[in-house]
Parts: structure tokens; sequence; C-alpha cells
């Protein structure tokens, strides 16, 4: 009954609905929350011997672009790790540390991943199914390199124009990777994700079709998913949507049927070994939703710390942006060493945590946040990542930054030693202006790339900070510049606008501006067009005596970095008054000038750090009672006692 | 004999206390010039910030990643893992994951194995006399036994070197990575890594214990030969393995109860003023402790190796005499 109900929605030829009179590419059908133009068919069975899955599906695909297609554009992710020279591992040695460069090297025959697909049929609307698996080919869109095997094409037999639909019978054998990055098995432990031959995404300037890269992976339409996967019987299984049957089958296996509507992509884990448990998340505004836990046996005693981080995601993304619209959603804790912690999927995503985990660090809770707002930013709102990753990943980081603020968790500072295994929690509260927004990584990359450049061409090393780190700095400066009522106000519509659409940098700018009143080009000229730097300063600051018992003080700010800002610089005198000023922070240097009854005590530019994007802080302010001789007596005090103890440690092989 | 040779140790260990001290002086006055450097670095990035405010009084973590971001050399080494605890457990976890010292202090560590090596010459010919041989004795001894010390020094070098540099890879890069490249349970994977450091650890202590006996018989049997001393130490080691092995394991328990007793009392984040200064003597507190222990296990070495003698003060060398002046000879003659 489900699949009927998949073949109702995305088996005729109607087009989709108009809006403003102008073919809209990815507007919703009256009847559903997305448009439904991808929907799946797919049954898969794994075979945890050979490390295989076995599958065949059927996409009904619509064109619902302005553009008549003549070919199909399919993604075959697990290609990546067929050979050394996928554009996916080409990356990932530009952008890795050496050990983990050498790691992938060694890489074993068994331990690659292939996508191979067996049968390709095509069926017109109206004609026979035409075999085209003779006619397929690998095409490399985006850097041309012929050893990578990602992105697939077939030649149509008859255009498909606009309105058009088709339906795509394949069958392949997926290799699965071992421990690859974001996918892959290790020992009992399977965690699928780019897994089945998916179609790309025809726009009205064609398809877009991206390779594999080391950074991006998302961008696909929205449809319905029918998922039946088989696997020993034993194995508990985790999806995207919601379990619809589980039958054990006579071979020792069972087949786990999942359904999930208004998906732009499916997921799916699978264990012998996980713990499974469930609670619901209920408030009184929001929907009720489902919440299931996959934990792996030596994470038992975290179940607790799972859940509520993911309620609290649900609670503070609900209220601030819109309700879930799933009712249920799957925490999947992935095993050690998988490589696929931290992953989101619609309704099921990937944690990280540790075996010793200490209360007062922020893990798994970050990760859980993280993810779960991918939910809206990448779930809901679908917008191409490999073109916009940061409307995605910087979107979340700045949201979950400020869900892990508002709600007040514990989140402090903790070095891991011990190859990484032993942790040692320090009593250092992070904040959310600087860890949270990820300037420590930020910093040095600041100035890599502009934000406009497509995500899969930034230099593979400085994609992070560019896409994750550097908008969670100017969104948050945007939530400080706007107040958080208006920012709300915004996001909300941003997400109510786009849901289940596959919006672009302009459309979210558009959002700002319309809803916050402001023209707010200028800003994102400097965040998103360009690459500089922000970094205002205190140049100097003095207070001689002048006439009649007054004091004449010279405030002197200027701008170091390339980028520009409006800032406030207050003076504060000794007797408590203040001046503000209201800099736009184009000029290279401002001079302020008082005559005052009372010396200057302090000067500071931006002192309600509202721009984030400051990449120096320190020398933002000045005061005439100084502290930096204490400080630096009582850390260097410090790194003293840890310098004596290296010398006496490496005295034991004296 | 190994609980007398134990708490002769630490009798040894007091009666020359002033030996401690000066050991501790040592890297007392090599450490502080670097820690006013570290000072001066965070001062001139500080100015007349008000960052430095939170700085003082607190940590800010804010702060801490700017000065990182910039700072290089000495600066570059400023991290959070300098505090409390956190610093002991960094040190450990360098010998055994082998994670080289910061390029920035890897002449200063060398520098201070040098000096080691010249005092241990003193400071075990002290300990085997059991009486005060005065500074002119210790530096007497000192320099007699520096060419010899130097050769096992570099002999010692050598067999640390093989381990850091070939058995090490060989059991974490080779071994323990092939063993657990495929497990997805973190817990087995912290066992089998805590079972090879034992195993790499059980390598450095029996080269440790080699090379500290050898350097006992050198001074109290007086050899000219560091080779000599290495084959006599490892037939020592050899005919008492258990009372050596047991002896080791007494001194690196009051070791790991040191440890123990230092993380619950580490200091963490505190201000600056009163506290700073009483976090820093707290620091030094263990740092002496530190070193105490590290002499006992020599003291009490070589009383163990000296019970195994017909005299247990017994040194082949005589007591250093002190040259007098050509006028006091003249007037005794």
């Amino acid at each position: 009954m489900l699949v009927a109900v998949a073949s109702l929605h995305v088996g005729g030829q109607e087009p989709a609905p108009a809006r403003g009179g102008v073919q809209a590419f990815d507007e919703p059908l009256p009847e559903a929350l997305s448009p439904r133009n991808a929907s799946y068919d797919i049954t898969v069975q794994l075979d945890p011997v050979r490390k295989e899955l076995k599958g065949r599906e059927t996409i009904r695909w619509r064109n619902i672009s302005a553009a008549t297609t003549n070919e199909l554009q399919f993604h075959l992710y697990w290609n990546a790790w067929r050979n050394a020279d996928s554009t996916w591992l080409r990356e990932d040695r530009l952008a890795s540390p050496p050990a983990r460069r050498v790691r992938e090297a060694e890489r074993r025959p068994e331990e690659t991943g292939a996508s191979d697909v067996t049968l390709l049929r095509v069926t017109p609307a109206a004609g026979d199914p035409v075999n085209l698996t003779a006619s397929m080919r690998y095409i490399a869109p985006d850097d041309g390199n012929a050893a990578d095997r990602t992105v697939m094409a077939v030649t149509l037999p008859a255009p498909v124009d606009p309105g058009g639909s088709v339906r795509i019978d394949i069958e392949w054998t997926g290799t699965i990777p071992f421990a690859a990055t974001r996918t892959g098995w290790i020992a009992d432990y399977y965690f699928l994700g780019q897994w089945f031959p998916k179609i790309g995404v025809l726009e009205d300037s064609g398809w877009n079709t991206h390779q594999f890269h080391r950074v991006t992976e998302f961008y696909a339409d929205f449809g319905v998913y029918d998922v039946r996967m088989t696997v020993p019987a034993g194995f508990k299984v985790g999806a995207s949507g919601r379990e619809m049957q589980r039958v054990d089958n006579a071979d020792g296996t069972a087949t786990h049927s999942y359904h999930a509507d208004d998906v732009a992509d499916f997921g799916w884990t699978t264990s012998p070994s996980f713990i499974e448990e469930r609670r619901a998340f209920n408030h009184k505004t929001l929907p009720s939703v489902e919440m299931r836990l996959l934990l792996q046996p030596e994470h038992r005693g975290q179940e607790t710390r799972h859940f509520a981080a993911t309620a609290t995601a649900l609670e503070y993304f609900g209220q601030w942006f819109g309700p879930y619209p799933y009712g249920n959603i799957t925490i999947v804790d992935p095993a050690y060493q998988s490589r696929s912690s931290g992953m989101e999927y619609p309704m099921l995503f990937t944690g990280r945590s540790n075996w010793l985990a200490p209360a007062t660090v922020a893990e798994p809770e970050t990760t859980i946040i993280h993810e779960v707002g991918h939910q809206w930013f990448y779930g809901v709102v679908a917008t191409n990542e490999f073109e916009h990753g940061w409307m995605d990943e910087g979107m979340t980081t700045w949201a979950s930054a400020r869900v892990i603020d508002e709600a007040r968790l514990l989140n402090m500072q903790a070095v891991r030693l011990f190859d990484a295994l032993v942790p040692y929690a320090l009593d250092i509260p992070l904040s959310r202006e600087v860890s949270g927004d990820r300037m420590p990584t930020y910093r040095p990359d600041a100035e890599a790339d502009a934000q406009q450049t497509p995500t899969f061409r930034y230099r593979p090393g400085s994609a992070t900070p560019i896409t994750y780190d550097k908008t969670a700095l100017w969104m948050h400066t945007l939530e400080r510049h706007l107040g958080w009522p208006t920012m709300q106000r915004v996001m909300a519509a941003y997400y109510d606008r786009w849901k289940f659409r596959h919006p672009r940098p302009e459309d979210f700018f558009q959002v700002v501006s319309e809803v916050s009143g402001q023209d707010l080009t200028w800003f994102f000229d400097e965040v998103y067009r360009g690459s500089s730097t922000f970094d205002y300063a205190v140049q100097d600051l003095r207070s001689e005596a002048a006439d009649a018992g007054r004091f004449r003080t010279t405030v002197a700010v200027q701008r170091l970095g390339e980028a520009t800002f409006p800032v406030d610089v207050v003076t504060t005198f000794a007797d408590g008054s203040q001046v503000t000023e209201q800099w736009h922070g184009r000029e290279r240097h401002v001079l302020y000038t008082y005559e005052r009854p009372s010396r200057a005590a302090r000067v500071e530019v931006d002192p309600g750090h509202v721009l984030l994007l400051d990449v120096n802080r320190t020398n933002n302010t000045r005061t005439t009672q100084p502290r930096a001789a204490g400080a630096a007596g009582k850390w260097s005090l410090t790194w003293m006692v840890w310098l004596q103890e290296l010398m006496i440690t490496a005295g034991f092989f004296g | 004999m190994v609980l007398r040779a134990w708490s002769g140790g630490w009798r040894r260990v007091a009666g020359a206390y002033g030996m401690g001290l000066a050991m501790y002086a040592l890297t007392f006055a090599l450490a502080l010039p670097l820690a006013a450097m570290l000072r001066d670095q965070i001062t001139a990035q500080l100015g007349n910030s008000l960052m430095a405010v939170p700085v003082a009084d607190g940590v800010s973590y804010d702060w801490w990643t700017e000065f990182t971001a910039r700072a290089t050399g000495l600066g570059a080494t400023f991290t959070p893992a300098i505090i409390g605890f956190a610093s002991t457990l960094d040190a450990l976890s360098r010998v055994v994951d082998a994670r080289y010292p910061p390029k920035a202090l890897m002449w200063l560590l060398v520098a201070y194995l040098g000096l080691w090596t010249v005092a241990s010459g003193g400071i075990v010919d002290r300990y085997a006399r059991q009486r005060p041989t005065r500074a002119h004795g210790f530096f007497s001894a000192s320099g007699r036994l520096f060419f010899r010390l130097g050769r096992l020094a570099a002999a010692a070098g050598l067999v640390y070197w093989v381990l850091f540099r070939y058995v090490h890879p060989w059991l974490f890069l080779d071994l323990y990575r092939d063993l657990t490249r495929g497990l997805g349970v973190e817990r087995t994977t912290l066992l089998w890594r805590v079972f090879f450091y034992l195993l790499f650890g059980a390598a450095l202590l029996v080269v440790n214990i080699v090379f500290d006996y050898a350097r006992i018989r050198l001074v109290v049997e007086d050899r000219r030969s560091a080779v000599g001393a290495l084959l006599a130490s490892l037939r020592f080691v050899w005919r008492h393995p258990l009372a050596v092995a047991g002896l080791y394991a007494l001194n690196a328990f009051g070791f790991l109860l040191l440890l123990a007793v230092w993380a619950l009392v580490a200091p963490g984040i505190h201000g600056a003023g009163v506290a700073m200064w009483a976090a820093f003597a707290a620091g030094q507190l263990y740092l002496l402790a530190r070193l105490a222990i590290k002499l006992h296990f020599l003291a009490s070495q070589t009383a163990f190796f000296q019970a195994h003698l017909a005299h247990a003060t017994y040194t082949a060398a005589p007591v250093p005499a002190w040259p007098e002046s050509p006028a006091a000879e003249a007037i005794a003659r």
C-alpha cells in the first residue's frame, strides 16, 4: 500500500504548480510537503561476509525544471574508494595530515568501495522500457578527472520535457568501503550513506550533478522513499523514515521496510550490537517526536545524554525556526573508528561519543545538537551543499552553538592524551562567541577564499573554516547586529519560505533584507563575496591636564583589517561617565578628543562584541590601569612548572 | 634486603638533602629565564588591553586561542595542557606516545640531560660513601667520572634512540595499528594501547635499570670502562632479577603514589596575587618530591648494590682530597 501511495504521487505528468505565473523550479505539490519528483522504491540485501549490498531500485523521476533533457545523471559515490585517483581521494591527500594519508594509502584491496550498476532500464511515461546499460558512461563535470567514476550519465532514447516523467529501474552491486569517511563498515557495524545510485538535480540551467568531493556531498530532489533492507536476523536496523514492517525470512535474514515522505536522501545503519532505546519528545507547542537511540554497548549509561541533547535541539530549533516536520528521529551512536560520526540524513543522524566522556565536556551533546540542526538546514531546507556548503553546515554551526549557549550546557575544555584515548577535563569554560563559533580554526584561514566560491572548489584544507566557521561567525554577528528577535524572525521566515525546496544564497539574503527592513548588501559583500578579515584596534589613549581642572583625552582607533563594519567606540572616564561614538568603520584611523573633568580610564572598540569576525579582540581595548604584568606573571609561572616537570620527566633518560 | 635498600635509599637521600636541593635549583634556574621570556611575550601581546583582566583573574580561553594563534617558539608551547595535573599527564603521554618535546625546548632538555650526566657521578659517589663529601668532593667526583659517564650516557642514548626510532613505531604503528584498525570498540582499543604501553614501558624500564646499575658500578667500583660497567650491570641484574625488579617496583609505587596525591591537589585555574604564589609553591613542592623520588631510585639501587659487597659503604676510589695551597704544604713540611 505504501508503494502504491508513492506511485500515485510520482507517476503523473502534472507539472509543478506555478508561482507568480512562472514555472517554479521546486514548488511543493499541493497535496505534499515537497515536489516529490524523485521517488525511490528500493530493495537491498546486505552480505556481511562479502561486505556487499545487492540492490534494485525503481526511481520515478519528474522533470520539474524549465529545461528539456535528453540524458539522465546519477551519483555513484562509493566509487570514490574504487581507485586512488578518484577526485575524493586526490582532495583528501591534499588536505589530510600525513598520518591520515598513510592510513588511506594502506587501504587493503578488500577494503575498497565501489558501486557497479549492472542494469539500467528507462521507461518513458508513454512507451516501452529501454535497456540503457550498455550506454552508461562516467562523466566528471567538476574537474574532468577521467579516473573518477562518481557520476554516471546515460542518453535517453527520447527527451524528457518540463513536466514529463520517466521510470528508471536500476540493479547494482555496492562494495561497502571499510571505514571510509561518513560511510562504510567496521567490525559488525555498518553505516550506509551515499549507498544507492541517486539521480542528480535537473535545474533550469541543466543537470547539477557534482562528483563526490571530500567536503561536499549533498544535493538531491525530494521524493517518497520505500526501502526494504534485508540483513542477517539479529541485526538491528535504523534508517531514514519510519519502520513499517519487519519480516523474518526462512534463510536466517530479516527484511526491514521503511517509508519516508518528503525527504531528499536516505541513510541507514545496521549492527547486531546496538542497544536500542526509545523515548518521546513532548512539548506543549511543538509536535511530539519519537526518539529512537541505537547505542554502542560501551556507551551504556550515556542514553540520557543522547536523548536530552536531541530533545533540547528539537525544542530550540522547533521554537526558533519551525516545528520538526517528521514524527520520528533516529540517533545512531557510531562505532569507534567508523569515521561515520557527525553525519546527517533525513530523520536519522550519527552522534559522536567516547567511552570516557567527562560530564563537563559537551560531547556527545555538541555533535548531536549540530546534527539535529541539519534536519532543518539540509534535510528540509535542501540547499546545494556542493556549491553553497555554508547554507547547511555554516548555518547549523551557528544555530547549534546558540542552542548550547541558551540551554546552558556544561561546556568545558578538555585535553585528550595517550593517543586521544584519555580525556582530562579542565575547568576552562568554552564560550559561544569564540569556541562555539569556531574562531580559533577560522583565524588561520580567514582569507583563504571568498565564501561565494563554490564550496567544492575551495582548497580542501581550508574548506571547513570557510564553510562552517566563517558562517557561524558572521551569522552570529548578524544576529547581534539585528538583535535576536529580528534574527529569529528572519530564520523562521527563511525556513518557512524555503522548506522542502532548494534555496540559493540570494534567496537567503533577500529574506534577511525583507524581514529586517534593511539593505544588508554591504554586509554580505564583506562576509560572503569578500575574503578580507576584520580587525579593529585602539591605537592610542591619552589624558592630559587642560585648563580649569579639566583633562583633554585623545582616543585614536584604527582599522587593521581590509573588511569594514560599523562599531561603537566607548570611552569611560575615571568618574564613571561614558561617551559612545558610532564609527562606521571605513576609515583607517579616527581620532576622538574630549575635554572632561576627569581622566579617561579606558576605551573599547565594539564593547558589545557585535563583530564576532574580529580576529584580534585583545587590541580592541585599552586601559590606563593595565594588568598585563599580573596576568603574564601568573601564566608564565604556571608554564614554568610545566616546563620543570617536562625536564624532570626527561631526566628519566639521564 | 630490598626493603633495607629502599629505606636505606631514603636515608641517603635525606642525608644529602643539599644535593637534592641543588638539583632542584638547577631545574629552577634553567626554567626561570625561559619563563621570563614567555612572560614578556604575554605582556607584549596583552599590552594595555582590558583583556588582561579575565586572564589575570582566572582564565580566558578566547584570549588563549588568540595568543597561541600568533605565538611562535616558546609561546607555541603555551597550551591548556600546562595546567595542574594535565601537565603531568602530558609529560607522561609524551614519553609513552613518543611525542617529541616542542622544538623550542629541545636544546634545553638536551642540556638538562647533559648536566644530569655530569652530576650523576657526584650524586652516586655521595650516596655510596654515605658521608658528606662537600661541594669539592661532589665536583671532584663529577669531573673525574665525566668522560666515563659520558660514554655510558652515549651508549644509553643509542639504546633509547633505537627504542624510540624503531621499537616504538614497530609496536604502535605496525602491531598496535594492525591489531586495532578493525576494532569498533574504543574500550578494547584502549586496553590494547595499555598493553603496548606496558610492553614498551617494560623495555624502557629494563634499559633504565641496566644503565642505572652500570652507572652505580662505574662509580662505586671506579671502573674506567663504560662497556665493562654495562656488562657488569647486566650480570648483576641477571643474577638478582627479582630483587632488582622488586626494588624498582617499590620505587615506582612511590612515584605513582606521588602522582595520585598530585592529581588530587594540583591547582587548577586560579587568580593572580596570593593564589598565584600558592599555586606556584605547590607546584614547586611537587617537583621537589619528584626529584627526591628520582634521586631515591639511584640511592636505593646504590644501597642495594653495595649490600652485595663486603662493605656497605665500599667505594673503590679514595675520598677526593682538596689540594692544599703550596704555602700550607710548606708550613706542614
